[in-house]
């Protein structure tokens, strides 16, 4: 514990010696002891151990009560930690604890909680300076300003007791039914679907104070795309569509979703999500940003969520498979994700700084994707908002810096270590087959083995009175499983020869010595060996855990961690929904805001380790829910444009990879198979010569051609430092840093894009082939391509409007044939010979629009 | 209209359309509407702060001609005679004072001073006049408008973490760039065009990598990233329209677009659905706009022959510096040049002479260019790498060759236009440039934190400060929240440098 806690003795906090400059120093705590006292004090007193303290009491006056959590903590963070929270100044007056708060600062006290029988609290210095004009708190040229609102918030929180509590996402979730569910008896719950009836019970709720309903269900056919869309990324294939539309029965729509969930598409669209978090790029990711070899890793993550791999052990095996009792091929693969981190060889570079900038990535990384937390403020200083001591951090960081590779990537495609692993997820289907045959070949012969052996013991004893022709039986039978044992080897090695290289993670048996950095500057090690162990606040390094990446992730899967289960749901929720629960899924900290629906969060995060971490559950849970299969046209009753309410299905422009993959499915183009080294389709020349440093390897763009142009995007080659520009244009990030939630824009770029690149000319070229080829009249066609893209029939001004261009195209072709010949070239794909150039350039105008319309693009 | 939501609702889109006044076009009130909950309110470029959202602006406009590698300051701006009485000598560890230096370096016997080969002149300005090498002479003869910073000072010593850092205020990558600051603070003024350019410039050395980072937007909205004007293929992605499509195909497109999203508006009556009707319009004007801007035909000779030869060749340094011209003139108010190709560890003087005879005169000429038009005034024009080169060799020292290692501790950068004192020098180096030093020479050895600054230094969260400062951005505000934490492109750090404001 000594070692555990201590404060920056740096130079980050300043802004109170600034204050005290100009004003009274508002709080010059009396020193009580050393800086590593003070620490451990607030970390037990504020927010290691307390829930709710004795001396909160019920508003006297039945005014409604200020939730600390909620009204007061979120002020107090905003705008008085920065001089006045985790990290303030030795001495200084703490407001992140009730322990803080209220001590002596010399004869005052910032806050004196409320006596219930005085009823005020003149005596509240706090109080005072925040009422102050000529000496006010905030100071006056400080950034920030509380509101009138904000104070009166503070002045009922002091009058009713000035309670403190931890915050709320540092306390573990708990399981509480809504209303509508609470009464029931447990043997009359719902058993297969509560979730689901939890899910629109809490939504009701919160409307119902709000006397307001949810939406009327969407249509049909809208559902049935936007669940294929939430689940895979793709529209619903014809005849599922169909056989769901026809299904009128109630089981209809779990039926459909539990196809969408069984779809091999499902995993390569949820993998989408997870490598953006996690940044996987196909390319070091600095300086000459040469080729890695990682791809296994991507193509492990699309496997292990179509198999549904529980998500405890989807964890455990990314952070720590390596460290696994004889962990398999897939665990270790997994660890590609410790080895995520951007890295450099760049001449001259210092090895001692990039240990440690990788190990700042692979850190702050953790807090993002796991913890919800934005651990990097504390790698320069205790943090300003959440109970992060700078210690803590490299406490963290120490769980990532014994790793064995080499700080420097040597512009390596095979940066060790790394290990070989299937090539592709057929490959990674057939290895995983190849186990299980290879267990049983084990057992059989095994036993087989023994069985013979004993025999074989039994004749030689018997010697010479055993038959010399039996023993030699015998002699012959033992070979038989030690042949079947060599064919297993065989085969396994057979496959082993196209096994591609993957960076993974692996120990060094002499831990590094891991000691606070001052200001978070490599070469200013300072203090005491730090051990690995996780922040206070958020809770207890697991007492029996190994102190290694293993037993850290025994603590992010514990039942215990406030966060981990929470972030990951809200994450979820935001794919299905389209915004998180949390609207910042990146910070569930102090700063962050508070959840929505902070019950429903907590019962689906309890939810989640009690169904044995089944995502898949959980999703179609989500998407089974009256609040999922709402309409979601905006309601003209309620002021809510981002839907905190839920009162709306959801709706947003689909991604980039959803876009693309849309196209290439409806035209008949995309290539189904899965995984593999990341394809090169069209983009525009010179782009990667333009930023490349002459030596890297990823200079040329070479573009694939054939079946490689039209695979599902995910597995397009993910460059870091230039990632393909369609991606970009429609908000995919680089992948350099996590990444927990895109942004979402309309730009008049994406319009050319649309409209203009290459392969949205093939593929519209090809789907008007198509529909060509597939029905007879125009009409017909319309019809079609609405159902592939809308999952519905035109509405007859949509009708109207497509025949109108189609017409217009077509007379305009007709007139100039060399244009539609021209327009047929776009694209590797050659045209058919046998469809009429004119009208084919004609629909492809039409199928062009359409496929850039809102009716493709968005999901609604 | 009957409902405030369907008031809002158009009100966005008339956002959209018209613009907010006339400067700061939709920059990102899509964005907004989406993720409005993550993010400070977007800044208000606005008329009577001409342009500025927190001040007065001094300039419209900013113009960053970046020269990647890290430019020599010994052989182009940084004049030391005394270097030439110590060449050959051993760099003194006192000047050295412990300064980490880069690995291509560090394990030589000896760091030999390394004077210059070329010669300098002295230049009048508006002062004490500033010296010059025989490198630049068609910049030398704009000294008057130039106010030269001999003090300019960043921490990162290799390329990756200090462009990185520069461009973005950190040195690992995920932080919005600084043109994706300026467009999320200022928008555009012309919404027939992106507001934020960035150039390729060629070079025969084209060493050193550049980053889709240094023009992405991190955290920031996507929006906001920088658009390529490219000069091969089209100027800008996907302009042009397939083969076998005209712009009247287009438009019949377009209109029925239009008409196809109206009817999906009016079943779901979704905003963002009104916002992508009028981006589909604003990029048809695009395709008619850009066009014209990249075509030098109306220019007259007088101009191409002021930015010299190299201006009739697409993707040139002058070429470029033209259409920068040309993108200030329409309104843009965030246009970024990279040229690479400065990174001279071992053949400084060829490196160098193709390097400054690429720039050289479309520096001088963009200047003289927007002087003329009355465009400087209130355009930023700034010159600068990610840090400067050694005094010391790297490699063999002859009398006529030598190269030079990376050195954070003290290089030039040069600003004009846009509110600068024209015809100044700022800061000074010591004998060897190698430590800034005060008017006596020695050592001044700047810790910058948030509070402290050194007067005659400028740091690069310095530099970033003062060109928000000039564009009417207050460095300290300009924040969007991310994480839970108000971030911005100066971090913690940054100071206005007032002594270089006229």
């Amino acid at each position: 514990m000594q070692n555990k806690i201590s404060h920056s003795t740096g130079t980050a906090q300043t802004a109170l010696i600034q204050t005290g400059a100009r004003t009274r120093a508002f709080g010059q705590r009396k020193v009580r002891g050393s800086a590593i006292l003070s620490g451990i004090l607030w970390l037990l007193a504020g927010f290691g151990n307390w829930g709710t303290l004795p001396i909160a009491c019920a508003s006297p006056d039945g005014a409604s009560k200020v939730s600390f959590a909620r009204e007061v903590l979120p002020i107090l963070s905003n705008k008085c930690f920065v001089c006045h929270g985790p990290d303030a100044e030795e001495g200084a007056l703490r407001l992140d604890s009730l322990e803080g708060a209220t001590a002596d600062l010399g004869g005052y006290h910032a806050v004196v909680p409320v006596d219930p029988a005085l009823r005020k609290s003149p005596d509240s210095e706090l109080l005072k300076r925040i009422h102050d004009v000529d000496d006010p708190m905030p100071p006056a040229d400080a950034s920030v300003k509380l509101t009138e609102a904000e104070r009166e918030i503070l002045s009922q929180w002091i009058e009713q007791g000035g309670e403190y509590k931890r915050h709320w996402a540092f306390i573990p979730p708990q399981k509480v039914l809504p209303a509508s569910l609470r009464d029931v008896p447990v043997n009359e719950l719902p058993l297969s679907n509560l979730p689901e009836k939890v899910i629109d019970g809490f939504v009701k709720e919160k409307l119902a104070t709000r006397q307001l309903q949810l939406a009327p269900p969407a249509e049909r056919e809208v559902l049935a795309r936007r669940a294929a869309f939430t689940l895979i990324g793709l529209p619903p294939e014809p005849e599922q569509l169909s056989a769901f539309l026809s299904d009128t029965s109630a089981e209809a729509f779990p039926k459909y979703v539990d196809q969408l969930l069984a779809s091999p598409r499902y995993g390569e669209h949820q993998a989408r999500y997870w490598l953006d978090a996690v940044r996987y790029g196909d390319t070091h990711g600095l300086h000459l940003d040469n080729r890695r070899g990682i791809y296994p890793y991507r193509d492990w993550v699309v496997f292990a969520l179509n198999n549904n791999l529980p998500w405890d052990d989807f964890i455990t095996w990314q952070l720590a498979g390596d460290l696994l009792p004889e962990p398999s091929l897939e665990q270790v693969v997994a660890t590609g994700y410790v080895r995520m981190n951007p890295s450099t060889a760049e001449g001259g570079v210092i090895p001692a700084e990039f240990q440690a900038k990788n190990n700042f990535d692979r850190t702050e990384t953790l807090g993002t994707v796991f913890l919800g937390l934005t651990l990097s403020c504390a790698r320069c200083h205790t943090h300003k908002y959440d109970p992060i001591v700078h210690a803590e951090y490299y406490q963290l960081f120490a769980f990532f810096n014994s790793t064995q590779e080499s700080p420097l990537d040597g512009n390596s495609y095979a940066y060790a270590p790394v290990v070989k692993a299937p090539s592709d997820i057929h490959g990674w289907q057939q290895w995983a087959e190849l186990q299980k045959q290879r267990a049983e070949v084990v057992n059989r012969s095994k036993s087989q083995l023994e069985k013979l052996k004993a025999e074989l013991d039994k004749a030689l004893s018997e010697l010479p009175s055993s038959p010399v022709d039996r023993q030699e039986d015998l002699l012959t039978e033992l070979q038989k499983p030690v042949a079947e044992l060599q064919t297993e080897l065989n085969k396994a090695n057979e496959m082993q020869q196209n096994f591609a290289t993957t960076l993974v993670a692996a120990e060094l048996e002499q831990p590094r010595t891991t000691q606070l950095l001052l200001r978070g500057e490599y070469d200013q090690a300072t203090g005491e060996p730090l051990q690995p162990d996780v922040p206070v606040a958020i809770g207890t390094f697991p007492a029996d855990a190994p102190r290694n990446r293993l037993g850290l992730a025994h603590w992010l899967t514990a039942r215990e961690n406030p966060l981990v289960t929470r972030v990951l749901v809200n994450r979820l929720w935001q794919q299905v929904f389209g915004y998180g629960l949390v609207r910042t899924p990146e910070d569930f900290g102090l700063q962050g805001e508070q959840p929505t629906h902070p019950e429903l969060l907590d019962w689906l995060a309890v939810e989640l380790q009690d169904n044995s971490w089944d995502v898949k559950d959980l999703l179609r849970a989500m998407v089974l829910s009256e609040t999922f299969q709402q309409s979601s046209a905006w309601r003209s009753d309620i002021d809510d444009p981002e839907n905190r309410l839920y009162a709306r299905g959801p709706s947003y422009r689909l991604d980039a990879e959803v876009l693309r993959d849309t196209g290439l499915w409806a035209s008949g183009l995309l290539d189904p198979r899965m995984g593999g080294e990341g394809v090169k389709p069209y983009q525009p020349d010179g782009m990667w010569e333009a930023l490349a440093h002459p030596a890297s390897n990823t200079k040329q763009y070479q573009r694939d051609s054939g079946d490689k142009l039209y695979r599902r995007s995910i597995y397009v080659y993910w460059k870091r430092t230039s990632p393909h520009p369609m991606m970009m244009l429609f908000d995919a990030p680089s992948r350099e840093a996590s990444c927990v939630g895109r942004s979402r824009t309309s730009t008049s770029l994406q319009s050319l894009g649309l409209l203009n690149e290459t392969m949205r000319v093939e593929m519209s070229r090809k789907l008007a082939e198509r529909l060509i080829e597939a029905a007879a009249d125009d009409g017909a066609r319309i019809d079609l391509i609405f159902k592939w893209l809308a999952c519905r029939s035109p509405s007859e001004q949509e009708r109207q409007v497509s025949q109108e261009l189609l017409d217009a195209m077509r007379s305009r072709y007709a007139q100039a044939p060399q244009d539609a010949a021209a327009l047929l070239a776009t694209g590797e794909a050659p045209a058919k010979p046998e469809l009429d150039p004119i009208q084919v350039a004609a629909w492809t105008q039409l199928t062009s629009t359409l496929l850039a319309s809102d009716l493709a693009i968005m999901l609604y | 209209m009957e409902h405030p939501l369907r008031e809002n609702e158009l009100l966005q889109t008339r956002r959209q359309l018209f613009g907010r006044a006339s400067l700061g076009i939709g920059t990102a009130a899509m964005a907004q509407l989406f993720r409005s909950e993550l993010g400070a309110a977007e800044p208000d470029p606005k008329d009577d702060l001409k342009g500025g959202i927190h001040h007065v602006a001094k300039a419209k406009r900013v113009i960053y001609l970046f020269m990647s590698g890290g430019p020599s300051q010994h052989d182009m701006w940084d004049y030391k005679p005394k270097m030439k009485e110590l060449a050959g000598q051993d760099l003194p560890a006192e000047i050295r004072d412990g300064q980490r230096i880069t690995g291509m370096t560090s394990g030589q016997a000896t760091l030999p001073i390394a004077p210059s080969k070329y010669k300098f002149n002295k230049y009048d300005n508006h002062d004490q006049g500033v010296w010059v090498s025989e490198l630049l002479p068609y910049t030398a003869k704009v000294a008057k408008e130039l106010c030269v910073v001999h003090s300019t000072f960043t921490e990162a010593i290799n390329h990756d973490p200090a462009i990185t850092y520069i461009q973005t205020g950190s040195e690992v990558p995920g932080r919005p760039s600084l043109g994706a600051w300026l467009s999320y603070g200022l928008g555009s003024m012309n919404e027939n065009l992106p507001g934020y350019v960035v150039m390729h410039a060629h070079s025969k050395y084209a060493e050193q990598s550049l980053f889709a980072r240094l023009w992405g937007t991190g955290f920031l909205p996507s929006n906001h990233q920088g658009v390529l004007l490219r000069s091969t293929g089209d100027p800008v992605l996907y302009l042009s329209n397939p083969t076998g499509v005209s712009r009247d195909d287009r438009r019949a497109q377009l209109d029925a677009l239009t008409a196809l999203n109206q009817a999906q508006h009016a079943k779901f009556a979704h905003p963002e659905i009104l916002s992508r009707i009028e981006q589909h319009e604003m990029a048809y004007r695009m395709q008619a706009s850009v066009p014209e801007l990249v075509d030098f035909s109306q220019e007259t000779e007088e101009t191409l022959r002021l930015y010299g030869d190299d201006v009739r060749t697409p993707g040139t340094f002058a070429a470029c510096c033209l259409n920068a011209r040309r993108l200030a003139e329409r309104g843009v108010r965030n246009i970024q040049i990279f040229h690479r190709g400065w990174d001279a560890h071992n053949n400084l003087p060829a490196e160098h002479e193709s390097q400054c005879k690429d720039i050289d005169q479309g520096c001088a000429a963009l200047i003289q260019d927007l002087r003329r038009l009355g465009l400087l005034d209130d355009t930023l024009v700034v010159w600068g790498g990610e840090f400067g080169r050694t005094a010391y060799c790297q490699g063999g020292l002859t009398a006529d060759n030598y190269g030079r290692d990376h050195h954070p501790r003290c290089f030039t950068v040069w600003m004009a236009g846009g509110g600068i004192k024209p015809g100044i020098t700022y800061g000074r180096s010591d004998d060897l440039g190698y430590n800034i030093a005060d008017a006596d020479g020695n050592p001044l050895r700047p810790q910058p934190n948030k509070d402290k600054w050194t007067p005659g230094t400028m740091h690069v969260h310095d530099l970033n400060a003062t060109m928000l400062h000039l564009l009417g951005i207050d460095h300290t505000k300009l924040t969007y929240r991310y994480q839970g934490r108000d971030f911005r492109l100066t971090d913690v750090h940054g100071h206005v440098l007032h002594d270089l404001i006229a």
